[in-house]
C-alpha cells in the first residue's frame, strides 16, 4: 500500500487492461485467426494481472469478496469489477475453444470495450477537478488502448494494419490529450501547471516526446517498428502515470 | 430531501467567533490523534483527513466597500440526501443510517478510496492503519443516545445547533432573513438544493465562493450517467475510425 492516493497499482492496472483489451480489439479487426487468439491470450493476460493488482491495492485486500456478493450498478467501481470478472470469463472460454462462436468473440469484445473505457467513467465520476471537468478521460483511454494494443501486436509480428492503427490513433490521442488540457485548465489549473513545468513534467513530456512524436515519425517513415512499437507501449505507461497523479495533486487521500 | 424529524446540524457563521472548540471537541470524542502540521501562519492542518473529520477554515480579504472581513466556516461531512460517497461505493459499506446520517460500515468497507475521490466536500479520507475510510459520523453514538454532537456541544456561541430537520431549516431561513433586514445583502442559506439537500445546513454572510464551498456540486448519478454517455459515443467513435482505418489498409492491399 502507498499513501492511499490511487497510486502506482492503479496506474499499472490500467496499463495492463488498456494494451490487453486493446490487443485483443486490433486483432477483431482482422481476419487472422492466429493474430486474434494471441490478442485474447494478450487481453486475458491483462485482465488477470489487473485484477490482481486491484485487489492487492485495496486497504483490506481479504475483503474483495464483497465486491462479489454485492449489486451496485452506480458505482463504477463494482460495475468495472463485475465486467473485469465476467471479461476474463468469457476470454478464458475463447482460449479453451477450438471454434469461436460468433455470439462468444461479440460477448467477448464488448466487455473488453467495457474494461477498456470504464475506467475513464470512474476517473470522471470523481470531485477532482483535472479527471471530472472535461468528458474526455474516456477518449484518452480508449485511444491509448488502440495505440498500446496495436503495439504489442506489432511487438508478437502481426503487421500491416496495427501500423496504421497505431500511427491514426496516436495522432488522434495526441489532440485528445491537448484538448484535455485546454479544457480542464480553467478548473484544474494546479494539475495542468504541474504537467506542463512542475513535479511531473518528466512524465508528460516523456510521454510527448519518446511515447507520441518519436514512435509517430518512425510510423510514418515505416522506420523501425519494434523501436516503435517499444515507445509506444512505454508512452502508454507514462500517460497513466501522469494522469492517475495530476487529478490528486493538492489532496489528502 | 432530508425528512423534517431528521438529525440535522445547523452552522450559523454570523454567530462563529473561530474558536475552533469544535474542532478539538470532534478530535476528542472521536480518540483521533493529533495529525503533525506545518506552521503556515497556524500550526491548523490544512485540510481534513483520516484523523481529522472537522476543521474551521479561515477567510480573510475585502469586500465590496473595502472593508476587511475576516469569516469561518466549518469545514466536515455535509450528510448529503443524495450523498456522492453512497453511490461511489462498491459494496455498501457507506451508506444512509436512520435519521439522514451517512456513515462507513468499518468492518464491510474494503479500503478501495472511491468515495474518497467522489466526495465533492473532501470530507472522507483513507485511515492507512486500519485500511478502511474515515469520515464524522454526526457522532452518531451520541446522537443515537439522546445526546448532541461533540462539536455542537463544545460550540460556546450557538453557531452550531444540533436538532430536528424541519426545526432548524425553518430556524435557518428566519435567522437568514433578520441578516438581510440588518443589512447583510447578501446573507444566504447554503445546503438546501447541493446535493439532494444536506443534513449540515449553513446560514452564511457571504455568497459560498467566498468560503471555498462548490457551487452546484454534481451528484455522483449525473457524473456517471455523463461519464458511460461520453464513453459510449468514445467507443462508436473510435471503434468505427478503426473499422475504417483496417478496411483502408487492407483495401490497399496490406496483410492483417
Amino acid at each position: 500500500m502507498n499513501g492511499g492516493e490511487w497510486g502506482i497499482y492503479i496506474v499499472l492496472y490500467f496499463w495492463f487492461a488498456a494494451m490487453g483489451g486493446g490487443a485483443f480489439l486490433v486483432s477483431l479487426l482482422g481476419k487472422n485467426p492466429s493474430t486474434q487468439r494471441l490478442g485474447a491470450w494478450m487481453a486475458f493476460f491483462g485482465v488477470v494481472v489487473g485484477a490482481l493488482l486491484l485487489i492487492v491495492d485495496l486497504g483490506q485486500p481479504q475483503r474483495f469478496w464483497h465486491l462479489l456478493v454485492s449489486f451496485k450498478p452506480v458505482s463504477v467501481m463494482w460495475l468495472g469489477s463485475a465486467v473485469l470478472a465476467l471479461d476474463g470469463l468469457a476470454l478464458f472460454l475463447l482460449l479453451l475453444l477450438k471454434e469461436w462462436p460468433r455470439w462468444l468473440v461479440w460477448t467477448a469484445a464488448v466487455l473488453t470495450l467495457l474494461v477498456v473505457g470504464y475506467t475513464g467513467v470512474l476517473l470522471m465520476a470523481t470531485a477532482k477537478p483535472f479527471w471530472s471537468a472535461s468528458p474526455l478521460m474516456p477518449w484518452l483511454f480508449l485511444a491509448s488502448a488502440y495505440t498500446t494494443g496495436a503495439a504489442l501486436l506489432a511487438l508478437f509480428g502481426a503487421n500491416g494494419r496495427v501500423h496504421q492503427i497505431a500511427l491514426w490513433m496516436g495522432i488522434i490521442e495526441g489532440i485528445l490529450l491537448l484538448l484535455h488540457l485546454v479544457w480542464t485548465y480553467p478548473a484544474a489549473g494546479r494539475a495542468v501547471r504541474a504537467l506542463l513545468t512542475g513535479e511531473l513534467a518528466w512524465a508528460f513530456w516523456g510521454f510527448v516526446l519518446f511515447g507520441l512524436l518519436v514512435p509517430l515519425y518512425l510510423e510514418a517513415r515505416r522506420q523501425s517498428p519494434l523501436l516503435a512499437a517499444v515507445l509506444v507501449l512505454l508512452g502508454g505507461l507514462l500517460l497513466r502515470y501522469f494522469v492517475v497523479y495530476a487529478g490528486q495533486i493538492g489532496y489528502v487521500i | 430531501m432530508p425528512k423534517g424529524e431528521d438529525f440535522a446540524i445547523l452552522f450559523d457563521t454570523s454567530y462563529c467567533t473561530g474558536c475552533r472548540a469544535c474542532q478539538v471537541g470532534c478530535k476528542q470524542w472521536n480518540d483521533l490523534p493529533a495529525t503533525e502540521t506545518q506552521n503556515t501562519g497556524s500550526y491548523d492542518p490544512l485540510t481534513l483527513s483520516a484523523h481529522t473529520w472537522l476543521k474551521m477554515s479561515f477567510f480573510e480579504g475585502l469586500d465590496k466597500e473595502g472593508e476587511v472581513y475576516w469569516d469561518f466556516v466549518r469545514t466536515s461531512c455535509m450528510h448529503c440526501s443524495d450523498a456522492a460517497c453512497v453511490d461511489a461505493c462498491p459494496t455498501g459499506a457507506m451508506n444512509y443510517r436512520p435519521g439522514g446520517v451517512v456513515t462507513v460500515d468499518q468492518d464491510w468497507c474494503i479500503g478501495c478510496r472511491n468515495c474518497v475521490q467522489a466526495c465533492p466536500y473532501d470530507a472522507v479520507h483513507y485511515d492507512e492503519e486500519k485500511g478502511v475510510v474515515q469520515k464524522c459520523t454526526l457522532c452518531y453514538d451520541r446522537v443515537a443516545n439522546g445526546l448532541e454532537p461533540a462539536c455542537v456541544k463544545a460550540c460556546p456561541t450557538g453557531a452550531l445547533r444540533f436538532g430536528r430537520y424541519g426545526e432548524l431549516r425553518a430556524a435557518a431561513e428566519k435567522r437568514v432573513r433578520a441578516l438581510k433586514a440588518d443589512g447583510f445583502s447578501e446573507a444566504n442559506l447554503y445546503g438546501l438544493k447541493e446535493m439532494g439537500g444536506t443534513h449540515v445546513i449553513y446560514v452564511l454572510l457571504r455568497h459560498p465562493s467566498t468560503y471555498d464551498l462548490p457551487l452546484n456540486p454534481k451528484t455522483q448519478k449525473e457524473k456517471v450517467a455523463v461519464g458511460w454517455l461520453s464513453a459510449g459515443i468514445a467507443a462508436a467513435t473510435l471503434g468505427g475510425l478503426s473499422w475504417i482505418i483496417a478496411r483502408r489498409e487492407e483495401l490497399s492491399g496490406g496483410e492483417s
